[in-house]
């Protein structure tokens, strides 16, 4: 059974500590003699961390910190995030303040999309996939995953399994999406992160809410088990969770320290069935209207 | 009518000219293959890659200009020495040294130049009416809002969206023309003072939200609040008069009017004022009458968010 800590942090001022106190309840220690550290934030969209969509920065600066602090100040560290069809790592990175918050700290920001990479094949429920595995995560002593927890049309849940997906250098994503769950489990198969730290401060569930927690785990699984609990929906029901959990990523039962979890849960409430019409009507429009070529907004 | 640039809003005229009896779009120029291949798919009889084409094409009395903005003045001085007409999307240009161009070729010309701005033709435009019949007294204070995604809703975000250089500037240059023509229109375009705050949420080399402070010397002091920062939709404006108050509003389309309108069954709130807009130019050109709003006022709209620009208060 895995552990997952739950972290009250209500403002910035509080980060560094609700990390801490985080890592302390999962028992995690920051190995010896460490170097090169990758980190990845959640930069999917043009939309800040106050929209409940991606990783506030100031978290990711909080956990600099505390690696300085606990491990040693010369560190080679690495925010990675990588280009996709729909935005650019160097307009989205500026756009979120990752680039502001990168000169502040004196870390690099590094876009997988242009580094250096290897072909890999893995196996997922019997078929081979092929990903680039970038330099940077190859060489990481220490891959920390900084996910922002959510719900996600396709995927469901959206947290540190989703995240880790980002990491595939290819910017043409959208290839993969008859696959995705297949696709997100081979990349966390790949490249399988030392932690995983949640922003769980303003979360995008059945509205956007704002819970001040920070969510940390070494299994992704686990944490991602956690957050569909948090955002109102059932993790032996969600694929990409399911399907992680019998290819080895992690483990879906799993142990909650700190705060309580069911305490979160009710922050937001279940889907409703005319939700769900609601939701599927909404995806035929736009499916159609993308299909005449037009753009829906726009009238 | 020749239509230059088939992007979003280039779409959007192609399907209203579908709807209006007396314009027919018979060429398109633009170069995204995707582009051309929508018009060929839609009947347009000539598809061009480049707009001189288009616009050496003697079939052609109209152009409605849809693209980039750092593309505005040069496509609008060719378009007007080639003796069309022309509707052209906001913001005039991306500065009052090509604004001035634009007018004075189009003058020269002698065509008729339609700035594209549909809120004209909206539920805000008959405000007018209440103000100029004396319904609300005199008006003391108006806010004029418009503040949603912009850029960054359109996936992708075109680069030329995120270069000051080629747009012109940001949320203030891009949503502020419609809200500065409406407040003109409704108070005239004799001004006291503009200032300005720019906001920077981003962090990127253009403003993403903008305050904007206009008193019009007949008296009513007017803000104009702009921005993409929001993922809501709201254009509005609300005026307060001596005797009463006023507002109106422009909402987002629901589902089922978005599944009307991609089936072409009819026009729906949002796309009627574009199909308005597009009535008017076209029946300006028939009966041989200025547009309104022109061209000229494409140029004061843009000479006040220049002055807007210049007259920031600053925080320090």
């Amino acid at each position: 059974m895995s552990l997952v800590s739950l972290v009250k942090a209500d403002s910035s001022s509080a980060f560094k500590k609700a990390i801490e106190r985080s890592l302390s309840l999962i028992g995690f220690h920051f190995p010896e003699g460490l170097q090169r550290i990758a980190v990845k934030p959640n930069m999917c969209l043009f939309m800040d961390y106050s929209t409940g969509q991606t990783t506030d920065p100031k978290i990711v600066a909080a956990l600099i910190d505390c690696i300085r602090e606990k491990a040693s100040r010369e560190l080679d560290i690495s925010i990675v995030e990588s280009d996709t069809e729909a935005r650019k790592f160097e307009h989205v990175s500026t756009f979120l303040g990752y680039k502001k918050m990168s000169q502040e700290e004196r870390v690099a920001l590094v876009n997988l999309s242009e580094d250096r990479s290897q072909e890999v094949e893995v196996k997922v429920a019997d078929h081979s996939y092929q990903f680039l595995l970038p330099d940077t995560i190859r060489n990481a002593d220490l891959f920390v995953n900084v996910p922002k927890m959510k719900l996600h049309p396709r995927a469901k849940v959206s947290c540190a399994l989703k995240n880790v997906y980002g990491c595939n250098p290819c910017p043409e994503k959208s290839r993969y999406h008859p696959h995705l769950a297949e696709a997100i489990v081979g990349m966390n198969k790949l490249m399988k992160p030392h932690l995983n730290l949640v922003d769980a401060v303003i979360v995008q569930g059945k509205g956007t809410r704002k819970l001040g927690l920070i969510v940390a785990s070494s299994d992704p699984v686990a944490i991602d088990s956690a957050a569909a609990t948090i955002i109102g929906a059932n993790a032996k029901k969600i694929r990409v969770i399911t399907l992680a959990a019998r290819e080895g990523v992690g483990n879906m039962n799993y142990k909650a320290a700190g705060e309580s979890l069911e305490s979160f849960a009710k922050r937001f409430p279940k889907r409703s069935t005319v939700d769900e019409i609601r939701i599927k009507v909404n995806k035929a429009v736009l499916s159609a209207t993308k299909k005449a070529g037009l753009n829906a907004q726009s009238f | 009518m020749g239509l230059i640039g088939l992007g979003g809003m280039g779409k959007t005229h192609f399907l209203n000219s579908l709807r209006i009896k007396t314009v027919k779009v018979v060429a398109v120029a633009d170069t995204s293959r995707a582009a051309c291949q929508f018009a060929k798919v839609h009947g347009v009889a000539k598809v061009y890659d480049d707009y001189a084409k288009l616009l050496d094409n003697p079939d052609i009395d109209c152009v409605a200009i849809a693209l980039p903005t750092f593309l505005h003045a040069q496509s609008a001085v060719m378009a007007a020495e080639c003796g069309k007409h022309i509707l052209l999307e906001k913001p005039l240009a991306r500065n009052t040294r090509e604004g001035k161009l634009i007018v004075s070729k189009v003058q020269k010309a002698g065509v008729k130049a339609m700035m594209g701005y549909p809120l004209r033709f909206s539920d805000l435009a008959r405000i007018k009416a209440e103000i100029d019949g004396g319904h609300l007294g005199e008006v003391v204070t108006a806010q004029a809002t418009d503040v949603w995604r912009g850029p960054f809703f359109h996936l992708p975000v075109s680069d030329w969206w995120l270069d000051p250089e080629l747009s012109g500037g940001g949320a203030l240059i891009d949503l502020g023309p419609h809200m500065i023509n409406l407040l003109l229109w409704y108070f005239g375009d004799k001004i006291a003072s503009i200032k300005s705050q720019l906001g920077y949420r981003f962090n990127m080399p253009f403003e993403d939200y903008a305050l904007c402070m206009i008193k019009f010397k007949q008296g009513t002091l007017a803000t104009v609040n702009v921005g993409w920062y929001c993922q809501q939709n709201t254009i509005s404006i609300e005026l307060f008069g001596t005797m009463k108050r006023a507002s109106a509003a422009l909402t987002s389309a629901k589902s089922w009017s978005r599944i009307l309108h991609t089936l072409r069954v009819k026009p729906f709130a949002e796309s009627l004022a574009f199909y308005r807009e597009l009535n008017h130019f076209v029946n300006c050109i028939i009966a041989d009458r200025d547009p309104s709003p022109s061209a000229a006022d494409g140029l004061k709209d843009l000479e006040v968010i220049s002055v807007a620009y210049k007259n920031q208060i600053r925080e320090d």
